[in-house]
């Protein structure tokens, strides 16, 4: 059997095409990516002579209302730092490729941070900014640090560093998420407040985040969600902020505490604790209809916190503007805590440790 | 089942009358699957379904899965973006062994088959065997075994061949065929070409929490494919016959690039494949009479999958043994998703015994191997199985035969499994009673256990992912089926129970449940959805049902045949969330389905024979797990053959005129939600067909010669 075997496996290897490596062709490709944002980004610096650039990290969209509101955010990132040149990008490579060859509207070309970090670092801007538009300091700001740390530490591939004279003097800036520490927690629940009162005096307002599941809780940031509800609840006993993801905190998990706080019927403002409505705000929180619910199992992931809340006693609504819910970058004034954020941004200092610390 | 074969060859033998092809009355359909002898299908101890040649020919069908739908109610297929998958009794195409001359074809290890490398108009004629009741061919099988029989093209001196046949959506089918004999050595080469621009039932889709108008997805997708076949055969004596073959195939499937939203129908790459196959073989015959034998075959396949970028499009890569992000491929460049790899070595015997035994004697040994750089932790994994097995056939008193095998399979991870399979057949008058039991055992695929990918199918992105701890499946078949039969009139009622324990499906799971780092790169912060999903081990599954097979020969050139197969499944799936077994659904399972054909066939002149054929097949409702249910739906189709030339002329023609779906019945459900069937609508098609054969035929469809060898390749 065995000298079968070794048989067998010699003609396969003898049959084998010899299957080409990619790693020289990939590298070859990545290098020229470089050069191309390089170029593009010191057109852009040319025209408009300024040394100051602001990077905005989302993770990405493929939907046609998340797109305008990403277009939005940066005109009002433009208009808030005028001496900058204002930069956007996606983190999600399939948001990216899928958005640059759609066709309604424009063409949208987005990029990784890496690239435009790089650009920007080849053009030489002696001031950075970089904004995460995350909500919480999770395991998504988690990859907007480590693009960071990469820029700062020349860490690209060989062929595609960066002058470490520059990066010696860059001054760069890291700008937080939304809900970064407990104060702007308060902040937010105020300004929420703001908006949504008039809703919480009709009944529940319930926030919907994202969370991350157990395991992927960088930073344990989970609990903002938790500490907002209770900032929330300074305002009015009606709000609620739950999740899709977070452990204990899925929208069963609200219910039981709307439960407990004696609100069994009425009415469910439904909203979106994302900074853009998507598939989550739209299916999972939204979703309305036979597909949005097996009766078999109502606290599937799959059934929607509209028909949940429907099917349990409450009446779902979910206020829209345009035949959408709103994510958090299309309120002015919580668009306005980003802005203020990259404002603020800490200096990272000593950023730059290490040659190429990454070979 | 083995009676709509009958009924087949009844409508067969009345338009063979008239062309004097073999003139006997009775039912003379040969077939070989279940135990590998040549058997007339009504004395077939197992339980055989056949669809004769003739009955392919009448009904026109452009490629294997449309002869399949249309001419067995056994059949349903699910639409997907990489083509359709066949689903049997309904068990999908992982249970489903396919095989070419008795030989499996190789296509994707997860079990998926590419039907495009079968050739429809190669098809000789197709027999399948439901649950894993064939010791022969692997216990994998628990849905069953197709083998497709294909054409012989021994020649004695030159042979040229050229059919194409055009319809609908630019769909284009062609095959040529060189068959050369020149002493001992024969040779046959054939080149096919299949094409289709696809379609759109309906332009809306669900997406972005609204329904779109303006969608370009396609129903089916615009697909072309290529195969270039060379098949060398060497008599030395009577009694050796050895041979050498192999084969190119090449696929591709286009998909929007042009579309409309980002979220649903932008692809920025198309669908490559690249097969090849190289075998060689021979066969000794150890007594005059040519019933016994010996075969030796050794096999080497390749199945390959490439992304083909359309436009620039990111993706991870290894750059200096390091993973990056966002490493560009731009358009025109191919990248390799998985090459799947397959060595067999297949060594058997058949060997007539006193007593009224045969015996059927075997040992196989396979290698898998995939090469996924992207897909797979190492880039690679492989995987291998031995197996020895024996099947014995024993006439015990004139009218009862028992078939009793067992294969004992050896899997390099999980170890010796031994299945039995056991059929009897009493045989009382024009009665046929048989019953069966077998039982199937399924070690988990490569695929199973290594792979894991992004799957975008228009709005909704799934991340699969293996799962190393899986358990083998195993399966018992039960069957018991009545059959009546006379010269004008075949009825037959087969009832079957097929019980999987461990089934393997893909699942949707809690995305904590999938190792962090592969997925971090596809889990937003809710602007887009990812459902994670792992092959996991189902509980149990059943699959039951009845099939009711009926023909009637009206008058001899006329003749109406009607196939009805009734199914229901049950599964469950514990629900670790909940600590409880939980109902799954089986994708694509349908209650009832059937199809139905009246056949005319006459010879006017020596010069000119007509065909004619109406048939109709249709489906209730389909289930899904996911996004809705499929419509039932029925579907209506004539087929019109002409003949011309005389029979064993120099040169002849035929030509086929049809209209599928005379009712124009489309179905226009929208995406992401399921067909019944993806039909496109109306499609009138001809096809035209040129033979020529110099020199003296030494094969011709004759009962009589063909039962002096067991056919079984």
């Amino acid at each position: 059997m065995k000298k079968i075997k070794i048989f067998l496996m010699m003609l396969l290897a003898v049959l084998s095409f010899t299957a080409c490596d990619d790693d020289d062709d990939s590298k070859q490709s990545i290098i020229s990516e470089y050069s191309m944002n390089d170029q593009q980004v010191a057109a852009q610096k040319a025209k408009s002579g300024k040394d100051k650039a602001v990077l905005l990290v989302a993770f990405g969209s493929t939907w046609t209302n998340a797109f305008a509101a990403f277009d939005d955010t940066k005109k009002a990132y433009e208009d808030a730092f005028p001496d900058a040149d204002v930069y956007f990008c996606f983190s999600s490579d399939i948001c990216i490729n899928r958005a640059s060859a759609g066709e309604h509207g424009e063409s949208r070309n987005y990029y990784e941070p890496r690239y435009l970090l790089h650009a920007i670092g080849a053009a030489k801007y002696k001031t950075v900014y970089v904004q995460s538009l995350q909500v919480i300091p999770g395991e998504e700001f988690a990859n907007v640090v480590a693009a960071v740390k990469k820029f700062a530490n020349n860490g690209y591939v060989k062929d595609a560093h960066l002058d470490d004279e520059y990066l010696k003097t860059v001054e760069i800036h890291l700008g937080m998420p939304l809900l970064n520490d407990l104060d702007e927690v308060d902040d937010v629940a105020k300004l929420l407040n703001d908006l949504y009162q008039d809703e919480a005096a009709q009944g529940v307002v319930a926030f919907m985040g994202h969370g991350n599941p157990d395991n992927y809780d960088s930073f344990k940031a989970n609990i903002r969600y938790t500490q907002l509800e209770k900032a929330l609840q300074t305002y009015s006993k009606n709000y609620y902020v739950g999740t899709v993801d977070m452990k204990d905190n899925y929208k069963q998990n609200v219910m039981a505490r709307m439960q407990n706080n004696n609100i069994t019927s009425g009415k469910v403002y439904l909203h979106a604790l994302m900074s853009i409505a998507g598939d989550h705000a739209h299916n999972d929180m939204a979703g309305e209809g036979n597909d949005y619910w097996d009766a078999s199992e109502p606290t599937s992931e799959d059934n929607s916190w509209f028909e949940f809340f429907n099917h349990n006693g409450f009446t779902s609504v979910v206020p829209q503007t345009n035949g959408n819910p709103l994510g958090l970058l299309e309120l002015p004034t919580i668009r306005q805590i980003w802005i203020n954020h990259t404002k603020n941004a800490e200096l990272l200092e000593d950023a730059y440790h290490s040659m190429y610390p990454e070979e | 089942m083995a009676i709509a074969a009958g009924a087949y060859s009844i409508s067969t033998n009345a338009q063979n009358s008239k062309d004097n092809i073999a003139g006997d009355k009775t039912l003379q359909e040969v077939v070989v699957t279940a135990t590998g002898t040549g058997h007339l299908l009504k004395d077939v101890p197992v339980q055989t379904e056949v669809i004769s040649h003739k009955m392919i020919e009448s009904y026109g069908g452009k490629s294997l899965e449309d002869i399949l739908e249309g001419l067995t109610a056994s059949f349903a297929f699910n639409e997907g973006d990489m083509g359709s998958k066949a689903q049997l009794g309904g068990l999908g195409n992982n249970y489903i062994l396919i095989l070419i001359n008795g030989k499996r074809l190789h296509g994707d290890n997860g079990g998926e088959n590419d039907l495009g490398l079968i050739d429809p108009n190669n098809i000789e004629r197709i027999e399948i065997v439901k649950g894993a009741q064939s010791a022969l061919y692997g216990s994998d099988a628990m849905a069953g075994v197709i083998n497709i029989i294909t054409k012989k093209h021994d020649t004695q001196g030159l042979l040229l061949e050229n059919t194409t046949r055009y319809s609908r959506f630019n769909d284009i089918r062609q095959r040529n065929g060189l068959g050369l004999r020149i002493s001992k050595v024969q040779s046959y080469t054939s080149f096919q070409l299949q094409h289709n621009d696809g379609w759109q039932n309906t332009s809306k889709e669900f997406a972005e929490g609204h329904v779109v108008p303006d969608s370009r997805n396609k129903t089916t997708n615009k697909f072309t494919n290529w195969q270039i076949s060379e098949r060398l055969t060497y008599n030395p004596t009577k009694n050796l016959e050895l041979y050498a073959d192999g084969y190119f195939y090449k696929k591709s499937i286009n998909r929007p690039t042009n579309g409309n939203y980002a979220s649903c129908d932008v692809y920025t790459y198309d669908l490559l494949y690249r097969n090849a196959s190289a075998a060689i073989g021979g066969k000794l015959f150890t007594n005059k009479d040519k019933k016994d034998y010996i075969s030796i075959d050794v096999d080497w396949n390749k199945h390959a999958y490439y992304y083909h970028y359309t436009s620039k499009t990111y993706e991870d890569a290894y750059i200096d043994g390091k993973l990056e992000h966002g490493v560009p491929f731009y358009p025109g460049k191919e990248r390799l998703q998985a090459d799947q790899q397959r060595v067999m070595a297949m060594l058997k015997g058949v060997f007539h015994l006193p007593y009224a035994n045969t015996l059927n004697v075997g040992a196989e040994y396979r290698y898998d191997y995939l090469k996924a750089p992207m897909r797979t932790a190492n880039g690679s994994a492989d995987d291998n199985t031995g197996a020895i097995y024996a099947q014995d056939e024993f006439n015990i008193i004139p009218w009862l035969n028992i078939t009793a095998g067992a294969r004992l399979v050896d899997n390099s991870r999980f170890g010796f499994h031994f299945t039995p399979k056991v059929s009897t057949m009493a045989s009382l008058g024009d009665f046929r009673l048989r019953l069966g039991w077998s039982q199937g055992f399924k070690a988990p695929t490569v695929k199973e256990l290594y792979y894991r990918y992004l799957h975008v199918m228009g709005s909704t992105t799934f991340f699969n992912m293996g799962n190393t701890s899986l358990k083998p499946q195993t399966s018992n078949y039960f069957s018991a089926g009545l059959e009546y039969r006379n010269e004008r009139f075949t009825a037959s009622v087969t009832g079957y129970f097929n019980k999987l324990e461990d089934m393997i499906a893909l699942v949707n799971v809690p995305v904590d449940e999938l190792p962090k780092d592969v997925t971090t790169g596809y889990l937003g912060d809710g602007s887009g959805k990812v459902t994670a999903r792992r092959y996991k081990n189902m509980e149990n599954a059943k699959t039951y049902g009845i099939d009711v097979n009926l023909s009637y020969n009206i008058y001899k050139d006329l003749s109406i045949v009607g196939n009805y197969s009734y199914l229901d499944t049950q599964a469950n799936m514990y629900d670790t969330d909940h600590d409880r077994m939980k109902k799954a659904v089986i994708d694509g399972m349908a209650h009832n389905k059937w199809n139905a054909s009246l056949v005319y066939g006459h010879r006017f002149s020596t010069l000119y024979r007509f065909g004619a054929s109406l048939s109709t097949r249709g489906s209730s409702k389909r289930y899904y797990e996911n996004n809705g249910n499929g419509k039932h739906y029925q579907i209506w189709r004539i087929n019109t053959t002409h003949d011309f030339g005389k029979a064993g002329a120099e040169m002849s023609y035929k030509v086929e005129l049809g209209v599928d779906n005379i009712f124009n019945y489309k179905d226009t459900t929208m995406r992401p939600y399921h067909l019944g069937t993806n039909n496109g609508g109306t499609s009138i098609y001809a096809s035209f067909a040129i033979k020529f054969n110099k020199g003296k035929k030494i094969f011709n469809h004759n009962y009589k010669q063909n039962k002096k060898q067991d056919e079984e390749d």
